[in-house]
């Protein structure tokens, strides 16, 4: 190569300057376009989400005495965590919100297997089907339950005639209800988020594994489910959240007798109008929720399959 | 006579999948300590009869023997083979040294011993000092060095190999491919290679089998296949080559006559008859192959240095540097030919007149 004279090297700083100028203005511009196209999005999340977030957020700290006296405490939240109604109700919570999330595991897995183990065609076909019922409203498929679950109805009948017990559990208005209709609601995205991740494992790994003497059992529990714990995390921590938060199928299918948070802070923002302990309670819920959820993802991912989830 | 002990032994596979005939009738005898390279385009069921002997594909009719073992319907994971495959596959979530450990903890060895095989794989393929790494902090070729040495620790009946080159570049495909011949001799495993880089077939193997649209073309070692094709495809996909037509003349045992023009005659050796069919009559139309680097030039005026029985008049159209040897495109009776040359005259120009000269010995012949 010939050497750089002495005018080549300052023509070549020049030049680079140059590009690198022309790449910041032309940086800014693309800075402004995104921002204009994100500006309706950002606009309304703001308008409609943040300031009434925060809005509950200064409620949860007033306290009312009488009709006219209010001030700012955090009454609110020592009467949570001192009455032990709202306590059992926050554990109830945990627990539905738990069974819920190992139901739809336990179920959904193997049909996330199914469709990363099938021909393009029938994944295409079964995505489509795990899908469907987020196509009918939860109202609608709650109602459905509520029918099927009923005292006296088409379950117990069966349970009855099929001799499997004489006299079945209550399944509507208990705990039990509940579970199955949350896990029936939230089973899709249990299963479509552990599905992507069973898409993205080397087929050749398993193939690795059978090679080197690992029976189908053991190529599952070695290879496959560790590698689709980013999967599993994910969906744990969907269904988990939108559990927590449910309010629609506690209250059809369980009523009085399953007084979950959502519910409960419901019944006090509406019915009996005490808005500011509402408030409290759904940060709670909320503050709970974002713990549990943390604790967990930090869990997973500092754990033994830490290298997974890089 | 000595009785040859086969490693594996397949008969009459035939797989069929939908309409398409993956493997039509395919025997097979690998012998103990070989390293065998199955070689063709893609499609060729060349990777299908991999999976054949790895277990990973049923098949509809046939036989496999693995060590005098008849393993048909066995699966893979009973079959005692260590394989090393395109893509690496090591196990993502699992450190270099528990990627070794995997085979050998379901074989129940003992922990000491684990150890010491682990460490002896490693140093085989010169990874010491890397087992708590995890693939991720690999480079291709590293992972590919683990990936073989998880094959070998297991101390397998046979590896086998996938194309374990193709994903790297190509200093590195280079770099490891000399590197698995010496691990394959050092431990003596017997290896069956799969690849569609002629180059790598050979220059690695002790025998190629050349495969085309699921049938084995021929078997033999890399000269064989190379200097004496049986059939028209093996000549065509390995080496370059140039082709002629023209109709027989004469024949007798030892040389074939062809015109391929009026008064243009060339002879080829009888033995070089390639094809199904290798009894010629005087007018049957043929097609003759040449190689690029068999045919030399030479000037036209001078003393010729060797002599040749075929020579004739060429241009030169084309000349191209490779930096190892000049491609020169001339024109030979009509048509576009390519010869491979050392060096070049320098007096030889694009246009120029020169001789063109081969022997009997180097031209292959099959009837069209």
């Amino acid at each position: 190569m010939e050497p750089v004279r002495y005018d080549d090297r300052q023509k070549i700083v020049r030049l680079s300057t140059e590009i690198v100028t022309a790449r910041r203005k032309r940086n800014w511009r693309k800075y402004i376009y995104c921002g204009l196209l994100l500006f309706p999005l950002v606009a309304f999340i703001f308008g409609f989400f943040v300031i009434p977030m925060l809005y509950i957020l200064y409620l949860s700290f007033i306290e009312t005495k009488g009709e006219t006296n209010a001030f700012y405490s955090i009454g609110n939240y020592v009467h949570f965590f001192t009455d032990s109604y709202y306590l059992h109700s926050l554990w109830l919570t945990i627990k539905i919100s738990l069974y819920t999330v190992v139901v739809s595991l336990l179920l959904g897995y193997p049909v996330a297997l199914t469709m990363a183990k099938c021909s393009p065609r029938v994944r295409g076909l079964l995505t489509l089907l795990v899908a469907s019922p987020l196509l009918i409203s939860i109202v609608v498929r709650n109602f459905g339950w509520y029918l099927l679950l009923l005292p006296n109805g088409t379950v117990h009948q069966l349970l009855i005639s099929l001799g499997i017990t004489t006299s079945p559990p209550k399944l509507l208005f208990s705990e039990i209800g509940v579970v199955i209709g949350l896990s029936n609601a939230y089973l899709p995205f249990m299963i479509l988020s552990v599905a992507t991740s069973l898409y993205n494992i080397d087929p050749s790994l398993e193939k690795a594994a059978a090679i080197l003497g690992a029976g189908p059992l053991r190529s599952f529990w070695s290879v496959t489910l560790p590698l689709s714990l980013p999967g599993i995390v994910s969906g744990v921590v969907l269904v988990f959240s939108m559990s927590m938060s449910a309010y629609v199928t506690p209250a059809l299918m369980g009523g009085a007798n399953v007084p979950m948070l959502p519910v409960v802070a419901y019944d006090q923002i509406i019915n009996l109008l005490r808005w500011t302990y509402g408030s409290a309670i759904s940060y709670v819920l909320l503050g709970i929720t974002l713990i549990m959820v943390t604790i967990f993802t930090r869990m997973m991912e500092k754990g033994r399959y830490r290298e997974v989830f890089r | 006579m000595q009785t040859v002990v086969n490693d594996v032994e397949i008969r009459g596979v035939y797989k069929q999948i939908g309409k398409n005939v993956i493997l039509n009738g395919i025997d097979l005898q690998v012998k103990q300590g070989e390293l065998l390279t199955l070689l063709g385009p893609s499609g060729c069921g060349k990777t299908s009869t991999l999976n054949v002997i790895a277990g990973f594909l049923d098949i509809d009719k046939g036989e496999v023997f693995i060590k005098g073992k008849k393993v048909t319907h066995i699966p893979p994971y009973k079959r005692g083979l260590g394989m090393v495959f395109q893509t690496y596959s090591l196990f993502p979530h699992m450190t270099v040294y528990e990627n070794l450990d995997f085979g050998l903890s379901l074989r129940k060895v003992p922990k000491e011993e684990r150890k010491k095989r682990i460490e002896q794989a490693l140093e085989l393929v010169k990874m010491v000092g890397l087992e708590n790494r995890y693939p991720r902090q690999l480079s291709g070729g590293q992972r590919q060095r683990v990936a073989i040495a998880r094959a070998l620790v297991v101390q397998p009946m046979l590896l086998l190999l996938d194309e374990p080159l193709s994903n790297l570049d190509a200093k590195l495909r280079y770099e490891l491919r000399a590197e698995i011949k010496r691990l394959q001799k050092e431990v003596g495993v017997t290896t069956i290679f799969v690849t569609h880089d002629q180059e790598e077939a050979l220059s690695l193997s002790d025998r190629i089998v050349v495969m085309n649209k699921g049938i084995i073309e021929q078997v033999g070692t890399p000269t064989e296949i190379y200097e004496h094709p049986c059939t028209e495809f093996v000549f065509q996909f390995i080496g370059k080559s140039n082709q002629l037509e023209g109709k027989v003349k004469t024949v007798d045992s030892r040389m074939v006559c062809i015109e391929l023009e009026e008064g243009v005659q060339v002879l080829v050796e009888s033995k070089n008859m390639m094809g199904p069919e290798r009894s010629y009559s005087i007018g049957d139309e043929v097609k003759l192959y040449i190689r690029p680097e068999k045919l030399t030039i030479q000037e036209q005026e001078s003393e010729p240095e060797i002599f040749y029985y075929n020579k004739y008049n060429a241009s030169i159209v084309q000349m191209n540097y490779l930096g190892s040897a000049w491609e020169i495109e001339l024109l030979l009776f009509g048509k576009r030919v390519q010869v491979l040359q050392p060096f070049v005259k320098s007096d030889w120009k694009i246009g120029a007149e020169v001789t063109v000269g081969w022997n009997p010995s180097d031209m292959m012949i099959v009837k069209k």
